[in-house]
């Protein structure tokens, strides 16, 4: 049996492993009754349509209210510029120095643009922010960024609202066991809460999620179900699930059964 | 009925609906912060679908069953006016690009059941049957056939000068604080003047007295656009937002709505520009050629549940939060909120 530790994010610890969104809820009472649903302690929010601090407020103080850690993100953001203006922002406004970094580098599938999400995350790091990147299931591309000091690394699960799953599991495997110390979070991507116990099983520290739960017939039945997964995920890989094999072996030995059983 | 004087603030959707329903038994006063009745608020803007089915989506069953009692009650309404306002019920076609099945298939899933109301599956003849400049173009959709819309500057338009006439006082820029009395004496004053009621449907104006009340914005465009006929409001599947052209008179179509949470009523940004003009090019190429008449930003009241709500504090009763629904609801809000007292 392994041993539990809680989720780590640079230095604060949480007994939730799910993370979750806050944007394409039907209202914004919906949103605040599945974010309770979900047991979640991190909740993240995007500001960068709201164009001015004051024009966000009403919205940004709904998730204030909540009560729960805030990580505010970059979504929408397209240029290292773009990104750094927006996390400074979000610094003023949630007063805090966490900041998602989501960097697009292709309009339709949202695919993090790693070139400029390298630069913008130095720049972040240098500038006091505890920069959490939103990435690819590139194993180089999340060492680059452990290597320039990020402690979480969000790798994607499938691009953002698909709600495909864990596309590369090989990938998303592979970054978990040479990455050891740093803490993993699947960002994007999924769509049922099986894919989200799977990465918990995998050893992933977290999921973060937003559309599978919004996007549900009842969100807040299915943050409640994501929860349940989460759960049921960390402890499947605290428990250590038995090795896959090739050749069945039956749990009941068949010596002392009658011949004409046995087939 | 007993004759009352009557305030009307806000003299946006809510009320020109309000107005609609107590100038034949009541002495009306309207007061407007806006300077002339040419006034941008968001029922101004919007393109008046009456869509209780595609709504459905994202409320809950009673406010799309609200819906269809407002829509049964427009025509009652828009009589009242000496010149045709457009008022159709033609159903709303919901269609999808190929990348965007995901999206549609979700569409129909969440779609709620509403009494005796439902929705079609359609293909592409189907679909060229309904909107022949679309044949071709779509091979999957959603008809929902009972849905409609109205020819909200018309609406605009005509109410103003058809309240006018039937002598309702109007007063522009005026802003209203209200201080709701609660007192014995019944009279509640505005400005100076004394009420027997105060019908308080200021919308977002009202939002430093309404608690929880919040602004979403939302960008509408106006294309004049000759080359481009369809018959009927299409909603297009959009990852964020339901994206819809609404044909109206004269060869205009109203594209809406990005709704982002932001109380930010400045001009259209690019980005929503881009998203909603590039959307309706998608839909049809005669859109190329469209000319832009305008691109406007507004506020729609909400509040956290983005359920209308209307109350009575003494004599002010209040209407508001009516969000992306104003057109679908206003006429069935508005009476269940006059009724007991002035209708």
């Amino acid at each position: 049996m392994r041993e539990e530790k809680p989720l780590n994010i640079y230095g604060q610890t949480f007994e939730s492993r799910l993370l979750i969104g806050s944007a394409l809820y039907p209202s914004p009472h919906i949103m605040q009754e599945a974010i309770c649903a979900s047991q979640s302690q991190i909740v993240t929010v995007s500001l960068r349509r709201q164009n001015s601090v004051s024009a966000g407020e009403d919205f940004w103080q709904l998730i204030k209210d909540t009560g729960l850690t805030v990580l505010p993100n970059t979504a929408g953001c397209h240029s290292v510029k773009e990104a750094v203006t927006l996390a400074k922002m979000c610094k003023e406004v949630f007063a805090t120095d966490w900041i998602k970094l989501e960097l697009i580098g292709d309009e339709y599938n949202l695919q993090p643009d790693p070139v400029a999400l390298l630069e913008a995350t130095e720049i972040l790091l240098q500038d006091g922010f505890k920069v959490l990147p939103y990435c690819t299931d590139d194993l180089v591309l999340c060492q680059r960024l452990a290597a320039l000091g990020c402690e979480v690394l969000m790798p994607w699960g499938a691009p953002i609202g698909t709600g495909k799953g864990l596309l590369n599991p090989y990938n998303l495997a592979m970054i978990r066991q040479r990455m050891p110390d740093t803490t993993l979070i699947v960002d994007a991507g999924l769509g049922v809460p099986s894919h989200a116990c799977q990465a918990l099983e995998m050893g992933y520290d977290a999921v973060l999620l937003n559309s599978a739960i919004a996007g549900a017939g009842c969100p807040v039945k299915m943050a409640s179900a994501f929860n349940h997964a989460v759960q049921a995920g960390r402890a499947a890989y605290i428990a250590q699930a038995m090795p896959e094999k090739d050749v069945a072996a039956p749990s009941t030995p068949t010596m002392g059964m009658p011949f004409w059983h046995q087939n | 009925m007993k004759e009352y004087r009557v305030a009307i603030l806000g003299f946006g959707l809510v009320g020109k609906v309000a107005a609609m329903m107590l100038h034949k038994h009541h002495q009306l006063s309207i007061f407007e912060a806006a300077c002339d009745a040419s006034q941008n608020g968001a029922g101004a803007l919007a393109a008046a679908m009456l869509a209780p089915m595609a709504e459905s989506v994202n409320c809950e069953v009673d406010i799309a069953e609200l819906g269809l009692e407002a829509m049964a009650m427009w025509p009652e309404l828009l009589a009242q006016l000496p010149t045709n306002v457009m008022f159709q019920q033609a159903g709303t076609l919901v269609i999808a690009h190929n990348q965007d099945m995901g999206d549609l298939q979700s569409f129909m899933q969440r779609l709620k059941p509403i009494r005796g109301h439902h929705a079609q599956r359609v293909l592409g003849a189907d679909i060229a049957k309904l909107e022949p400049d679309l044949a071709g173009r779509f091979h999957q959709g959603v008809y929902l056939p009972s849905e409609g819309q109205l020819d909200n500057l018309a609406f605009y338009q005509q109410s103003y000068a058809f309240l006018r006439q039937q002598g309702v006082q109007f007063h522009f820029s005026q802003n209203v604080e209200l201080h709701p009395q609660s007192h014995k004496s019944g009279i509640e004053m505005v400005n100076g003047e004394a009420f027997d009621w105060i019908i308080d449907c200021r919308g977002i104006g009202a939002k430093e007295q309404c608690d929880g009340l919040r602004g979403v914005r939302g960008e509408v465009a106006r294309i004049y656009a000759p080359e481009v006929q369809l018959q009927r409001p299409v909603r297009l599947m959009h990852p964020r937002y339901p994206i819809y052209i609404a044909p109206k008179p004269n060869n205009e179509f109203v594209i809406g709505a990005t709704e982002i949470e932001s109380q930010d009523s400045g001009p259209a940004t690019v980005r929503s520009t881009l998203e909603l003009l590039s959307a309706a090019y998608t839909v049809h190429s005669g859109f190329a050629e469209g000319r832009v008449m305008a691109i406007n930003a507004g506020l729609r009241p909400a509040f956290g549940d983005n359920r209308p709500r209307s109350s009575i504090k003494g004599n002010v009763i209040s209407i508001n939060g009516l969000y992306r629904h104003g057109y679908l609801l206003a006429p069935a809000v508005v009476r269940q909120a006059l009724t007991k007292e002035l209708l």
